[in-house]
């Protein structure tokens, strides 16, 4: 398969978030604000080298050409989008291109929203007020609207046709509270068992409530540009490999009704991003698998071929997804324990693990000096990866993925 | 006070929601290729055809996948949790989104044999619910 043209020759230069909270007590301008400037000086960079700035969002936050104004930057192209999970990914693909078109020449992408005391995910708050639009008006009359009912029947056909136990998929939980217990910022820093998840209380068959992520007040950046440019900045450059933005099944409204349902998008993309990084699952040393539920983790490590399809419970609850494993998953906790930032969040972990300075417990973290103990409240740094992979998932049908090396 | 939400009925899916108002289940068939197909279209999603006519299911099928939801915030269903929602494969082949009632939820099982009723929300609406088929899915 032929590599992609574009592979090596754009970079992540800065990554920036906000506290992960639940009382944030701000707007999601303030905090883009902060994110955006706090990835402009870990880059290297001064304001008015960012001239592209894009965000993505659901009427819940701040668009980009009122961020920008407040930190003295003037735009050559911006551009907000409608979405989730699966943007993340897809944006940094989509910034590359407008670089690569001439229509500027460093993008900051963010990420804002007060996803627990403005607009909760799950349905409640300020989404519940909302008037119900297009096709959901054919879901409504049978009480499904939240994610996690939407997911809920795919995962459950999954246990049908593969055995997959929930005792199994718990195992995500538990591996991620582990790296949070590593992580200063995590907002859950508790580890926890497979006995605690899987007696947590029901939310939607086969969630628990620990098999679904924390609603979360932040804001979070990365910033992209030539790899020319990222050569003379502060930091290590991670470099593009491979990225496929929002790869979709073959209906995207009620795929239940087509199709075998355990089958997840990362089915249609794997081809396209591994294929463009001319490489496999194997040389992948970290993987970002969307954490949206436990269950969504596993899934997409499936179908992108880390383990064979319908095998994916006992790739989970392994070992080999922990730290100390053999292709730790989301290092910093992410969305189960981390924060929930649709995605942003295990981007910007694994370009520090690429940097080498995962921001752990360890006394000189931020200079790449780690211990490796992986202990409670001690060292969440992989020993030397090369390469990492995210997989990013929005409603069932949409997927989209990016390789990073350093 | 709380009523179930209503579906949207203008556009292709008109037919599908005033369909059980003679208790007859009607799907979407596309007289180019002849397959039936849900969700209603305005075109065939296999062919691409907008020759679109309507004919009438058995009312049933099998339980192709579910959920049991405890926690909704809507308030027609929060005051009614656990409910059962269901992608039923009718025995005419597509599969279609409904509650399964008339059952204790712990009951309900992939595979399950279900028919099909209606509620009637009043203009011209009938919600098409399932419940355990007596005799087999047909
Ligand atoms: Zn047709």
């Amino acid at each position: 398969m032929a590599t992609s043209s574009l592979r090596d020759k754009y970079c992540i230069v800065g990554v920036g978030e906000t506290e992960y909270s639940r009382h944030s007590g701000r707007t999601t301008r303030a905090m883009a604000v902060e994110a955006v400037r706090k990835a402009i000086l870990d880059a290297g960079l001064r304001a008015a080298d960012i001239d592209g700035m894009m965000s993505y969002q659901n009427g819940d936050s701040t668009p980009a050409n009122w961020v920008a104004p407040d930190l003295g930057i003037r735009l050559n192209f911006y551009m907000d989008v409608l979405g989730g999970g699966s943007s993340t990914e897809a944006l940094i693909g989509l910034a590359m291109g407008a670089i690569e078109a001439g229509m500027c020449r460093a993008v900051a992408i963010f990420r804002s929203m007060n996803g627990y005391t403005e607009f909760r995910i799950g349905g409640t708050g300020a989404r519940a007020a909302q008037p119900v639009r297009g096709l959901d008006l054919a879901q409504v009359p049978f009480g499904m609207r939240s994610a996690g009912q939407n997911f809920a029947m795919t995962f459950m056909r999954h246990m049908y046709e593969y055995g997959t136990t929930s005792e199994q998929v718990a195992h995500v939980k538990v591996a991620h509270s582990k790296h949070a217990s590593q992580n200063p910022k995590a907002l859950l820093k508790d580890r926890v068992t497979v006995q605690d998840v899987v007696s947590s209380r029901w939310i939607v068959k086969p969630l628990h409530l620990l098999d679904c992520c924390l609603e979360t007040d932040n804001a979070t950046c990365v910033i992209v540009t030539s790899a020319e440019r990222a050569r003379n900045l502060r930091q290590r450059p991670i470099y593009v490999m491979g990225v496929a933005g929002r790869v979709s099944k073959p209906r995207t409204d009620f795929h239940w009704a087509h199709g075998p349902i355990s089958r997840v998008a990362g089915y249609y993309a794997k081809d396209i991003v591994f294929g463009q990084a001319g490489i496999t699952p194997e040389d992948v040393d970290i993987t970002g698998s969307y954490d949206a539920f436990t269950f969504t983790t596993m899934l997409q490590l499936e179908e992108y071929g880390f383990c064979k399809k319908g095998e994916g419970g006992d790739y989970v609850s392994s070992g080999i997804i922990e730290l100390g494993g053999k292709r730790p998953n989301n290092t910093a906790g992410g969305h189960l324990c981390e924060g929930y930032t649709h995605g942003m969040n295990m981007v910007i972990e694994n370009v520090r693990q690429l940097r080498g300075t995962a921001d752990d417990y360890c006394p000189k973290a931020a200079d790449g000096v780690h211990t490796y103990d992986y202990g409670p409240r001690m060292c969440r740094q992989v020993r030397d990866p090369e390469i990492t992979m995210n997989l990013g998932w929005a409603m069932p049908p949409t997927g989209s993925a990016l390789i990073l090396r350093r | 006070m709380t009523t179930r939400p209503a579906p949207d009925s203008r556009g292709p899916g008109r037919a599908y929601w005033r369909s059980g108002a003679d208790g007859v289940l009607r799907l979407p068939r596309c007289t180019a290729c002849g397959r039936l197909f849900w969700y209603p279209r305005t075109h065939c999603p296999h062919c691409g055809s907008d020759a679109i006519d309507w004919v009438a299911t058995g009312g049933r099928g099998r339980i192709y996948t579910f959920t049991v939801v405890r926690q909704s915030p809507e308030p027609f269903f929060a005051a009614r949790v656990p409910y059962v929602v269901a992608m039923v494969e009718l025995a005419e082949g597509p599969r279609v989104m409904a509650n399964v009632v008339d059952c204790d939820v712990e009951s309900v099982r992939i595979g399950m044999p279900v028919s099909v009723l209606f509620e009637d929300l009043g203009e011209d609406i009938y919600v098409p619910l399932f419940r355990p088929a007596v005799g087999g899915a047909g």
